[in-house]
């Protein structure tokens, strides 16, 4: 039976029927590599994975005592839940005790793709741009010293604003209005108490309801002086985007968007997190398609026009992996390196996208456009 | 450990061995759970987990998990993690067995009971994971016990319904048809309670439903075990066992249109030809029969000769879920040829043949076998 595995190494990709050692005999998820040389090329970054529990420290503020972090980051902690004014039309997962959106849930499983009409895409257009309102506000606040708690609450209040519910609030109880995911964080970072760094980068991920639509984005923005590594992450994540955009168009198949990604980020040496994916957004959060970001996926559906989704991907500097922290919603890389991502809710037109959460104006994200 | 870390280990050979999870279904009182606890005292010196009741539905913490070891069964939890079920590319279910399995050491099998009124193909589709994911798991294969004594009487009842209306929706489709359609293996169990004849209509019915399927008649479920466990059903494709359906022609609709259908052709194609024909099929409903019904797939295998290729490329598909991948050589003196199985609803064998021959032009030939 082939089986697909490919090495390690972020940029190597070539077919690998060796594995580490060290991984098999201390029970972590077995890793696969194609040669000892790439193994010795990699095993700086590679053997990073293997280090034991470090000694705790035991003033801090830690609620996993037991866990292992993959990296630097540490939860810090979370302030009371934010309430929404009643008058602003609530998800039907707003007010379920475990946060349950049970329209999702009816159409679960199934893979038809729900095509928009006129007034639906009108819908969609005021949401995708009132999102991109919301975390332009957002992004403003993002610098040395602000806690994602702050960020947080930016986000929400700029909602009720503009008359839209959060929606990760409450989704699957989600305890906050967006997520804040700082470096090792692949996405879905809960806003706490935490100030950020210089140096740090920030994913600020956005989602708002508005008459019945949702309208989903997402940027990573760089804090204060940040290294040329991680820039050249950010950067080429961005990039990865932009190329999964620019083959959208009726015709083209889910599963292509993977291809175009995963080809990029390999080629600049970085990897795809494989375990998070686009997905259909409408009146619904998440439908279908499903869109993963790795090549080979078997997603399925040809898009037509009046389909809207999400293109996501999560470009990480090391090993693809992802972990979850102990709160089951922080995903961090598995080697506690850095990994960014960009978000946009696209339309497919009968000619070809219309990228509904653009920014106004430019069609450069926040962190390279100087003028921000 | 500190710091030997700059010691580069030699590297080991991989050794990938996910484990299989056989998803187990049939009618209420078919023989599930007989089926079920003859294997778990019949593999006592494996190590087997089975998973009681729906999979990938409701919003559950915790789903109940039986462990059989050593001939004795205990139970065990799975934790459903309450997190993001959303743009999560497994399965919640999926990691819990991941989790499961990392904390208590690995399984040999899982086998997964559906509930009686369950439709095993979202479960299908649940664990048919990407190889790129490098799950623990993989998806071995459907098996569907069937009740020899009510099945045709359960088929009639559904075909009944469905004919007073035309179900617009998948979901509406009757779940016995559903099961038997699915399946790579059918058990017909309990046939010592019908006489012979009955035992051939029930087999010619279920082998028109579903042709694709291999079929272990038994009485209490005591079926050779080695003809149950490791099926591979999503991997490879065995042509030479299976017999050419026909679907009904025309008017009789048995067991609500629901059939087989299989194509050949010699010679070779091109990969994407063949992929694009596939998903015109399965996501553009491309096909449909003489009464402009469109095609309904739920299952399909094939086995193709791609042309400039030595190996033979394998097709699965199960619901809107499909792929394809190389696998064994051709052998030097076997003739090149491209066989497709498809079961679903509304298939008519002429149209599908005719929509084959268009899409998938062939495109070089072997051997002398002439088109």
């Amino acid at each position: 039976m082939t089986d697909g595995r490919v090495c390690e190494t972020p940029a190597c990709n070539k077919s690998a029927s060796l594995q580490c050692p060290t991984c098999l005999k201390n029970n972590l998820p077995p890793t696969f590599f194609c040669s000892q040389e790439c193994f010795k090329s990699s095993w700086k970054d590679h053997k990073a994975v293997h280090k034991k529990a470090e000694k705790r420290d035991s003033d801090r503020y830690n609620p996993w005592p037991k866990y292992f972090f993959t990296g630097a980051l540490r939860p810090f902690p979370v302030s009371p839940k934010r309430e929404v004014p009643e008058s602003i039309p609530r998800t039907d997962y707003a007010d379920h005790p475990k946060g349950v959106p049970i329209s999702e849930q009816k159409v679960r499983g199934s893979a038809y793709i729900k095509p928009l009409d006129d007034e639906e895409v009108e819908g969609m257009r005021v949401a995708c741009r009132l999102g991109r309102e919301v975390l332009e506000e957002a992004a403003a606040a993002v610098s040395v010293g602000t806690t994602t708690d702050h960020i947080d609450r930016i986000v929400h209040e700029a909602c009720i604003e503009r008359e839209c519910y959060p929606s990760p609030l409450n989704y699957y109880q989600f305890p906050k209005s967006c997520c804040t995911s700082v470096n090792e964080v692949i996405c879905h970072g809960i806003p706490d108490a935490r100030p950020l760094q210089s140096g740090d980068i920030c994913n600020v991920d956005v989602t708002v309801y508005h008459r019945g639509f949702h309208g989903d984005l997402n940027e990573t923005y760089l804090v204060g002086e940040v290294s040329a590594e991680a820039r050249d992450l950010v950067t080429v994540t961005w990039q990865c985007l932009q190329k999964a955009i620019d083959i959208v168009r009726p015709g083209e198949k889910y599963r292509e968007i993977g291809n175009v990604v995963q080809k990029h980020a390999s080629e600049r040496g970085y990897s795809v997190v494989r375990s998070y994916c686009g997905h259909g957004i409408h009146r619904l959060f998440h439908c279908s398609p499903n869109v993963p970001h790795y090549a080979r996926n078997k997603a399925a559906g040809v898009m037509r026009p009046g389909h809207c989704f999400t293109i996501e991907p999560m470009i990480s500097q090391g090993t693809w992996r992802d972990e979850q922290w102990p709160d089951n919603w922080t995903a961090v890389t598995a080697d506690g390196k850095l990994s960014a991502q960009f978000e946009h809710t696209l339309l497919v037109t009968e000619t070809g996208v219309d990228v509904l959460t653009k920014r106004e104006g430019t069609t450069l994200p926040r962190f390279l456009d100087s003028s921000s | 450990m500190s710091d030997e870390e700059d010691f580069v280990p030699d590297l080991v050979p991989a050794q990938y061995a996910p484990i299989p999870v056989l998803i187990i279904t049939g009618c209420l009182g078919a023989g599930k759970t007989t089926l079920l606890n003859y294997i778990l005292t019949e593999q006592h010196h494996k190590r087997i987990a089975v998973i009681l009741n729906e999979f990938g539905e409701g919003s559950a913490m915790e789903k109940s998990l039986s462990i059989g070891e050593e001939g004795n069964m205990y139970e065990e939890w799975l934790e459903l993690r309450n997190g993001c079920l959303c743009c999560s590319v497994k399965d919640n279910g999926v990691k819990a067995i991941e989790n499961l399995m990392q904390k208590r050491g690995r399984f040999d099998y899982i086998l997964l009971e559906t509930t009686g009124l369950a439709d095993p193909g979202p479960v299908a589709s649940i664990f048919w994971l990407d190889k790129e994911l490098g799950s623990d798991v993989y998806l071995d294969g459907i098996v569907t016990v069937v009740d020899a004594k009510n099945i045709v009487k359960t088929l009639d009842e559904a075909t009944e319904e469905a004919m007073s209306e035309e179900p617009a929706e998948q979901s509406t489709l009757g779940t016995p048809a559903r099961q038997v359609a699915l399946a790579d293996l059918l058990i017909l169990n309990k046939t010592d309670l019908v006489t012979p004849a009955e035992l051939d209509e029930i087999r010619s019915r279920l082998v028109a439903i579903n042709g694709a399927a291999a079929l272990l008649p038994t009485s209490r479920c005591r079926v050779d075990l080695d003809k149950i466990l490791d099926l591979h059903a999503y991997e490879k494709v065995d042509f030479k066992s299976l017999e050419k359906q026909f679907t009904v022609p025309g008017g009789s609709h048995i067991d609500q249109s629901l059939g087989t259908v299989t194509l050949e052709r010699p010679g070779s194609v091109r990969r994407r030809d063949l992929e694009s024909f596939v998903h015109g099929l399965l996501w553009e409903k491309t096909v449909a029969d003489r009464r402009g019904r469109p095609v309904h797939m739920l299952r399909m295998k094939g086995m193709a000769s791609v042309v400039g290729e030595e190996r033979r490329l394998i097709l699965q598909a199960v619901g809107e879920i499909c792929d394809t991948e190389f696998a064994s050589r051709w052998e030097p003196d076997e003739p090149h040829v491209t066989r497709l199985i498809f079961i679903g609803r509304h298939l008519d064998e002429s149209r599908l043949d005719e929509a084959f021959r268009s899409t998938v032009p062939v495109v070089s030939e072997h051997q002398s076998d002439a088109v």
